[in-house]
C-alpha cells in the first residue's frame, strides 16, 4: 500500500504529462473524455527552428565537456589532499563541503560579468569553465575519500617497482577507483545538464540553448495562449534521456549523493 | 591541486568580493553602466525597500516549510525504503526519477498540473463535486503550490541521505529495544532520530541553502506571481541585474540573501549541538 503511494506520487505527475503530449490542445480545455491521440505537438518541437533534439544535444555537449575537465582538474587535486594529514585535511574538507552546498545561483552575476569580460558568451564550451568550478567541490570530495579507501602499502609497493607518479595513478590508483569516477561523473553530468541561471545569462543565440533555459523560454513564449500539449511533448522529451541515465546508473548515482554527502 | 584551487576561487570567492565592492557602488543606466561610489547608500536603500523585505519573507517561508516538509516525507520514504521489501531496488529507482529531472522542466509539467480549471487535480476535485482551487492565480495558495512542486522534486534526496544513515544503525538496537518493551513509536523517537541527527542536519543544511536560493522554480511556474506573492529574493537580485541594469543594488541583494542563509544554517547547527546532549541523556 505504501508502496503504491510512493510510486503514485513519483510517476503520477510525469505520466499526466505522457498522457496530456499525445491529445490534442482541444481536447485538453474540452471535454477530456472524448477527442483522439495525435503526434502534432512532438512534430511541431522536431520540426520547430531549431529543432528541440539540438537543446538535448547542446546540454549533452556541455555536460559531457564539464565533466571530463572536472575530472582532469579534480584527480590530482583530490589525490594531493589524500596524502595531507587528517587534520589539514579535514579543515579544507570544511571549506570545500561549504561550497559543494552554496548556493551557486547568487553567483550568476559576477560571473556574468566575467563572460563579458572575457568574450565566453554563446559558447558552449566555455560555459564548461564555470560548470566545472561548480562541480569541482562534489569531485574532490568523492574522489578523495575514494583515495582514502585505497590502502596506502598498495602505492608504495608501486613505489618500490619504481612506478613514477603518474604511472601509479594510471595503472595502480585509478583503475580501483572506477566507481567512484563512474559516481562523481554522473552527478556532475546531472549537474550540467540541468544547470539554469548560467546557462539563461551566457547563452541568448537560440540554437545554442541547453534544454533548461530552452525549456523557460518555451514557458514564457505563449503567456496568454495555452498550448499545454506541446509543454507536455516538451517536458516528455527533456525528461527521457535522464530517465533512462537513472535507470542504467542508479547504482552508481545513489552511492555518490550520499557519499558525497557524509563524507562532506 | 594548483588549478582546481584557481578555479575554486575565480568561482566562489572572487565573486562574493566583487559583490561586497560593488554593493558600495551605483551602477546603473543613470551611471552609464560605469560604478560610482555611494558608500552605504545601497544598503540603507535595501532596509527602506519593502520589496526586499517582503521577498525575504516570502523566500524563508518557502524554504522553511519546503525543507521541513521534505524532511517528514523523506524519512518516511527512507523508512519504508529501509524494510525488506520486495523490488526494493526498483521501487529506489523510481522514487528517484523526480529528483533528477531539470528543475525548468519539472516546473513547466507542473504548471499544467496546476491549472485552474483544466489539470488533473482541477478535474477531479470538480468530478466529486468540489470548487476547482485557483493553485497558480492566488497569492494565498500558490506559494503552497510551489512547495508542493518542490517537495516532490526534493524529497528522493532527502529520503536517500537518511536512507544512508538508517542503514548505519545496527539491528540489534532495535531488537534490545522491542526486548524492553518498547513500541515502535519509542524506538523511532529513542534510537533513530538521535542516531540519525548527523545526517538530518547534513540533509537541513544542504536543502536550505538550496530552497533559499530558489530561482529556477520560481521563474518558470509563477514568475513570482501573482502580485508578487511568490517572489524570491534571488529572483528579485536578477530582475534587479537583467531588466533594471542596477548592478550595484542587484550585488546588495545577493550579499544580504547569502547573510541570511548563513544566519539560518548556523542556527540549524546551534540547534543540533544544544539538542544533541539531551538526547544522548534520553537514550539511556
Amino acid at each position: 500500500m505504501n508502496r503504491l503511494l510512493l510510486i503514485l506520487w513519483s510517476l503520477g505527475p510525469m505520466l499526466w504529462q505522457l498522457y496530456t503530449s499525445f491529445r490534442p490542445n482541444a481536447t485538453l480545455t474540452g471535454n477530456p473524455m472524448q477527442g483522439g491521440w495525435t503526434l502534432e505537438h512532438y512534430q511541431a518541437l522536431l520540426g520547430g527552428n531549431p529543432p528541440f533534439w539540438r537543446y538535448l544535444l547542446n546540454s549533452g555537449v556541455v555536460g559531457l565537456s564539464s565533466t571530463l575537465l572536472t575530472l582532469v582538474v579534480a584527480v590530482p587535486c583530490a589525490y594531493g589532499l589524500s596524502r595531507l594529514g587528517r587534520k589539514t585535511a579535514r579543515n579544507v574538507n570544511v571549506l570545500v563541503a561549504i561550497a559543494a552546498a552554496f548556493p551557486y545561483v547568487l553567483l550568476f552575476l559576477a560571473l556574468l560579468q566575467l563572460a563579458r569580460d572575457l568574450h565566453l558568451g554563446n559558447n558552449l564550451l566555455a560555459l564548461s569553465l564555470p560548470y566545472t568550478g561548480l562541480s569541482l567541490p562534489l569531485a574532490i570530495l568523492l574522489l578523495q575519500a575514494s583515495f582514502r579507501d585505497i590502502p596506502p602499502e598498495l602505492e608504495e609497493a608501486a613505489r618500490l617497482e619504481g612506478l613514477g607518479l603518474w604511472q601509479r595513478l594510471r595503472w595502480v590508483l585509478l583503475p580501483l577507483m572506477a566507481p567512484a569516477i563512474a559516481s562523481a561523473s554522473l552527478l556532475i553530468f546531472l549537474f550540467c545538464w540541468n544547470e539554469y541561471p548560467i546557462a539563461l545569462t551566457w547563452l541568448s543565440r537560440a540554437d545554442l540553448l541547453t534544454l533548461a533555459p530552452a525549456m523557460a523560454r518555451i514557458a514564457g513564449a505563449s503567456v496568454f495562449t495555452v498550448p499545454y500539449g506541446g509543454f507536455a511533448a516538451a517536458t516528455v522529451l527533456g525528461s527521457i534521456p535522464l530517465i533512462v541515465l537513472v535507470l542504467v546508473f542508479q547504482r552508481q548515482i545513489v552511492s555518490g549523493l550520499t557519499q558525497g554527502a557524509i563524507k562532506g | 591541486m594548483a588549478p582546481a584551487l584557481l578555479l575554486l576561487l575565480a568561482v566562489f570567492a572572487l565573486p562574493m568580493l566583487q559583490y561586497a565592492w560593488l554593493s558600495t557602488q551605483a551602477q546603473t543606466v543613470l551611471t552609464e553602466l560605469e560604478p560610482q561610489p555611494v558608500g552605504l547608500a545601497q544598503w540603507q536603500r535595501l532596509l527602506q525597500d519593502g520589496r526586499f523585505w517582503q521577498d525575504a519573507f516570502q523566500t524563508l517561508r518557502f524554504g522553511l516549510c519546503s525543507v521541513g516538509l521534505e524532511l517528514v516525507l523523506g524519512l518516511a520514504v527512507a523508512l519504508l525504503l529501509n524494510q525488506p521489501l520486495r523490488g526494493r531496488t526498483l521501487l529506489r529507482t523510481v522514487s528517484l526519477l523526480p529528483w533528477a529531472l531539470p528543475t525548468t522542466v519539472m516546473a513547466l509539467g507542473w504548471r499544467w498540473i496546476f491549472n485552474d480549471p483544466f489539470g488533473p487535480i482541477n478535474l477531479l476535485l470538480a468530478q466529486v463535486g468540489l470548487p476547482t482551487v485557483s493553485f497558480l492565480g492566488d497569492p494565498a495558495i500558490t506559494w503552497l503550490s510551489m512547495v508542493w512542486a518542490d517537495t516532490w522534486k526534493t524529497t528522493p534526496f532527502v529520503a536517500l541521505l537518511l536512507l544512508a544513515g538508517l542503514q548505519t544503525i545496527p539491528a540489534d538496537l532495535y531488537e534490545a529495544a522491542a526486548l524492553e518493551g518498547a513500541n515502535r513509536w519509542q524506538s523511532l523517537r529513542r534510537i533513530t532520530l538521535p542516531l540519525l541527527s548527523p545526517y538530518i542536519l547534513i540533509a537541513v543544511l544542504f536543502r536550505l541553502a538550496q530552497a533559499l536560493g530558489v530561482f529556477d522554480l520560481v521563474q518558470v511556474l509563477t514568475a513570482g506571481g501573482p502580485a508578487g506573492s511568490t517572489e524570491s529574493l534571488a529572483l528579485y537580485a536578477y530582475i534587479n541585474a537583467m531588466r533594471f541594469l542596477d548592478f550595484g543594488y542587484s550585488a546588495t541583494l545577493m550579499l544580504a540573501a547569502f547573510l541570511l542563509m548563513l544566519l539560518l544554517s548556523g542556527g540549524a547547527v546551534l540547534l543540533w549541538l544544544v539538542s544533541r546532549p539531551r538526547w544522548a541523556g534520553g537514550q539511556r
